[in-house]
């Protein structure tokens, strides 16, 4: 009967090892050529890759992999600007009302960390019962008419943030595809956030604006000539004339005379007549600030608005300056009329530039533009920046225009990514950035390999040394526990995290407890009188209930833990619970048949110190 | 080698100095705690938090006054490991760019021939942090709440469930205090952030496996000496597993050490927790839970028997 017992035992032993070194035997093979390419030089490693392109990929998908800490990596966290949504939803309905409920709502649900959409709801609602919502929004589609309830516009509002997140997330998709990360995860989280894992990716600068790139581009025409100068001069003399208290307070105490605070932060020369002034590149907030106060909007034509320049025209001791730029307010066309973008070069000069082909309609709108405004030039604004104001030569039938003064290739081909997976249904705002670089990263692979192997060691010997021949059977039961561990986790296609593998080490400390309670089970029966054979037996059985005991509560926190962390924490979680369970099968079923083995089949005397 | 094999401590007897000691370091905590103000790292307290590599050592004074005035605020200065390697934690406004920007301009404007690289960003939004905080808080209450429940399930005596909860609170309050205290000392970087918490919870399952051990022989010895006092049986159980008890904290006290000393900067706040943790884990379920336990079931017949 026992005999049978142990031989479903080892049965089982035998299958867990052979499934653990089928599911780690990838991530051997990978490691194995990833040595193999060190020795190569570059272009043999390039060719190599090449070669093997296939099996690479496949040995990838099915190795254990690394987390973002290990490997290095970029995690973003992006947020779905709801609240702008629903306004732009809203349209040209929009009202100060709506606005205002928007924006109690946001803070509200904010604090309260409640929905966004049912504060909205509510807080419109309590502004005037009898209001409708279908005021500001309908939608043909989905049959949101003058007459829908505020119950049905709510159900359309929701629907319209999940569509919202999702095309996000395509479009973030896509343009991290052409970006060429390998393996990126994109992925919802709660209503409106979506996460972001790009492996070995460190240009945080470049990713950032790639992924929260709306790409509104925006043809515009320059403002007159006269009326800049005109605002100019407006301007500069209230400035000189304003010495009212707020201004003093945001001087210099020091300074005796107070000066005209525009002219401090902004040049007023412009390289042409399109230019109101510069400034250097930190005085460019002081300059937005100074230039936003009511009394001076007032003072600028209403279909004139001022815009910065998109790349510095000079550059002096580390400062670049920028130009504020006359353009008027009316957008004549914008970037939903681009139907095809591509990367070329200016021929004369040999500058990157982005090309682009606009549909019909625009096409129509383009020509017209430029058949009206010849000798005039026309702004090029993206994201609030104007690119480039080129002088129309001659009217444009072909519906072809191009981004010009980019900062190099890179900045176009991202352009052209953004400019073609289409523009974002909302703001998207990074509210948490993890980024880890390669060097970081490997430092970390070695401080958790040493740690896990120093780690064993130093339990490995004690064992020995306190119980002898069963501690040296634990310490087997420790090794293979390990091998467990990775095997579970590579099973799962579980990441291995720097905090997972602290959860590797704190095991190997953890696991032995297991053979500690039943080994100090042994020795106390052992000295109650009973034969070896007894006591092992008496050991195993009497110590059961506090193992499970104690593991089961340990796996619940486990289990807490990995429903509440985030990222390697995560992988922390992971690690413990897959720990627990391989601690308890090697610590239990293992240890019992070697030792039954040891003292049945070899009659050997087995020590427990 | 054998340790602890017939021990006959008196541990009940010892509450009265366990009690002192406990409560002293409970309140310290606590005065810590509510004078100084949590310690929190970047994971609970947003901000922006970046880890330079120079290519020399650099002084933190220096980079910390270098800093201020293009941050516009203070800026939190620590060594990260080496001489070479700073942490550098800032509240400063604006885009991450700008900052980021701003923040490696200015130190090369003050350190020319010794370059920094980032090798590290942490950016966790208010929003985010806030959200963060209080999955951690649930995560905390929710785990000791299951622990009571599963406790109760299983030893069918609510002191059992109280004076494990009791030991746990004990843990996290005093590892809480320590790591206020030490947050302005010592040479790493010891916030409260989600790695603690992941440390919290695993010191929680830790000293939980240590009582639990010991309830389970309490539940075992009360059916073999039917007659014996509780206090006494306690005693006894608490002797009985003893030797176990010693074992397991010194092999796990052994790699939370290890991974102190090896595991690299990043864990170095949370193995500093555990190592802490697995001491004070030992020494509240041979203390504090089992004494508890003890005067609790007294109370608890008393108001039975009346």
């Amino acid at each position: 009967m026992k005999g049978q017992n142990n031989g479903f035992k080892i049965g089982t032993i035998v299958l867990f090892l052979g499934l653990t070194l089928w599911y780690l035997f990838p991530t051997v093979q990978l490691m194995l050529e990833q040595n193999y390419m060190e020795s190569m030089t570059e272009s043999e490693r390039a060719q190599y890759v090449e070669e093997n392109r296939e099996k690479m990929q496949s040995l990838k998908d099915r190795a254990l992999s690394l987390g973002l800490d290990l490997q290095g990596g970029m995690y973003v966290t992006l947020e779905v600007g709801t609240r702008q949504l629903l306004e732009e939803l809203a349209g040209d309905l929009a009202d100060e009302t709506l606005r205002e409920s928007l924006k109690v709502a946001e803070e509200r649900a904010f604090e309260e960390r409640t929905d966004f959409v049912s504060e909205f709801i509510a807080e419109f609602e309590s502004r005037d019962p009898d209001a409708r919502l279908s005021r500001y929004y309908r939608s043909d589609d989905e049959n949101i008419t003058r007459r829908s309830t505020n119950a049905e516009v709510e159900e359309y509002l929701r629907n319209q943030r999940d569509s919202a997140v999702n095309r996000a997330i395509e479009i973030i998709r896509t343009r991290v595809d052409r970006f060429g990360v390998t393996e990126p995860s994109i992925l919802k989280q709660g209503n409106n956030r979506i996460v972001v894992e790009l492996p070995g990716v460190d240009d945080e600068e470049r990713v950032r604006n790639l992924l929260k790139g709306t790409a509104r581009l925006e043809f515009r025409m320059t403002a007159e000539p006269e009326e800049i100068n005109s605002a100019k001069e407006r301007i500069f003399s209230y400035y000189d004339q304003t010495t009212d208290t707020a201004m003093a307070d945001t001087m210099e105490a020091s300074e005796t005379e107070p000066q005209n605070p525009l002219l401090e932060a902004l040049n007023p020369q412009g390289r042409n007549q399109y230019v109101f002034g510069y400034a250097s590149g930190v005085d460019t907030a002081r300059v937005n600030e100074l230039m936003a106060r009511e009394e001076v909007q007032q003072l600028i034509p209403r279909n004139t608005t001022f815009l910065w320049s998109a790349n510095a025209f000079a550059e002096d001791q580390g400062f670049e300056f920028f130009e504020l730029i006359g353009v008027r307010s009316q957008i004549e066309l914008t970037g939903d009329v681009i139907s095809e973008a591509r990367v070329a070069f200016d021929p004369t000069t040999n500058r990157p530039e982005v090309s682009m082909t606009m549909n019909s309609e625009g096409a129509r709108i383009w020509a017209r533009l430029t058949g009206a405004n010849i000798g005039k030039p026309v702004a090029i604004v993206l994201d609030g920046y104007v690119f480039s104001y080129p002088t129309v030569q001659t009217k444009i039938n072909n519906g072809r225009s191009s981004i010009t003064g980019l900062d190099g290739v890179r900045e176009a081909e991202d352009l052209v990514n953004i400019l073609l997976s289409g523009a974002l249904p909302a703001p998207l705002d990074i509210i948490q950035e993890r980024t880890v670089g390669a060097t970081l990263g490997e430092a970390s692979i070695q401080a958790g390999f040493y740690s896990t192997l120093f780690g064993l060691i130093v339990v490995a010997m004690f064992m020995i040394a306190y119980y002898r021949t069963g501690g040296g059977i634990a310490d087997l039961a420790l090794i293979l526990n390990i091998i467990f561990i990775l095997g579970i986790l590579a099973a799962f296609k579980a990441t291995l995290t720097l905090p997972g593998i602290a959860g590797i080490v704190l095991t190997i400390g953890m696991a032995v407890d297991a053979n500690v309670l039943i080994f100090d089970r042994i020795r106390e029966e052992m000295r109650g009188g009973k034969t070896l054979r007894a006591a092992i037996d008496n050991g195993y059985s009497n110590a059961m209930s506090a193992i499970v005991d104690a593991n089961v509560t340990t796996f619940f926190v486990a289990v807490i833990l990995y429903s509440f962390g985030v990222g390697p924490i995560k992988g922390f979680a992971v690690t413990l619970m897959a720990g627990i369970a391989a601690s308890l099968f090697s610590a239990i079923v293992i240890t019992r048949v070697i030792i039954d083995y040891l003292t049945r089949e070899k009659t050997a005397e087995v020590s427990f110190g | 080698m054998r340790w602890f094999e017939t021990p006959s401590f008196d541990f009940i007897r010892a509450h009265n100095i366990a009690y002192f000691f406990s409560g002293t370091l409970i309140i310290g905590s606590l005065i810590a705690i509510f004078g100084m103000g949590l310690n929190y790292g970047i994971d609970f307290r947003g901000g922006k938090e970046f880890v330079l590599e120079f290519q020399e050592p650099v002084d933190v004074v220096q980079v910390r006054s270098v800093l201020a005035d293009p941050l516009g605020t203070a800026p939190e200065v620590k060594k990260f490991g080496s001489d070479r390697d700073l942490l550098i934690r800032t509240d400063a406004e604006g885009e991450i760019s700008e900052v980021q920007s701003t923040l490696l301009a200015s130190l090369s404007e003050n350190f020319p021939g010794n370059s920094a690289t980032v090798i590290k960003t942490d950016i966790v939004g208010p929003r985010f942090a806030e959200d963060l905080k209080i999955a951690a808080m649930n995560s905390i209450i929710f785990a000791v709440a299951v622990v009571f429940i599963y406790i109760l399930i299983r030893f069918k005596g609510w002191y059992y469930s109280a004076g494990a909860v009791a030991a746990l609170v004990h843990d996290v309050i005093i590892v809480l205090g320590i790591f206020t205290v030490m947050g302005e000392i010592a040479p790493f970087n010891v916030t409260i952030d989600q790695a603690l918490i992941a440390a919290f919870l695993t010191i929680v399952g830790y000293s939980l496996n240590d009582t639990v051990v010991v309830f389970d022989r309490i539940r075992e010895n009360s059916i073999i000496y039917k007659t014996m006092d509780f206090r006494d049986m306690i005693n006894k159980s608490l002797n009985d597993t003893l030797s176990r008890t010693v074992i397991t904290s010194v092999t796990t006290l052994f790699v939370v050490t290890v991974l102190f000393i090896f595991g690299g900067e990043v864990l170095k706040g949370f193995s500093f927790a555990l190592v802490i943790g697995v001491i004070l884990g030992t020494y509240s379920s041979l203390f504090v839970a089992s004494s508890l336990v003890v005067e609790l079931e007294k109370r608890a017949m008393k108001a039975k028997s009346k």
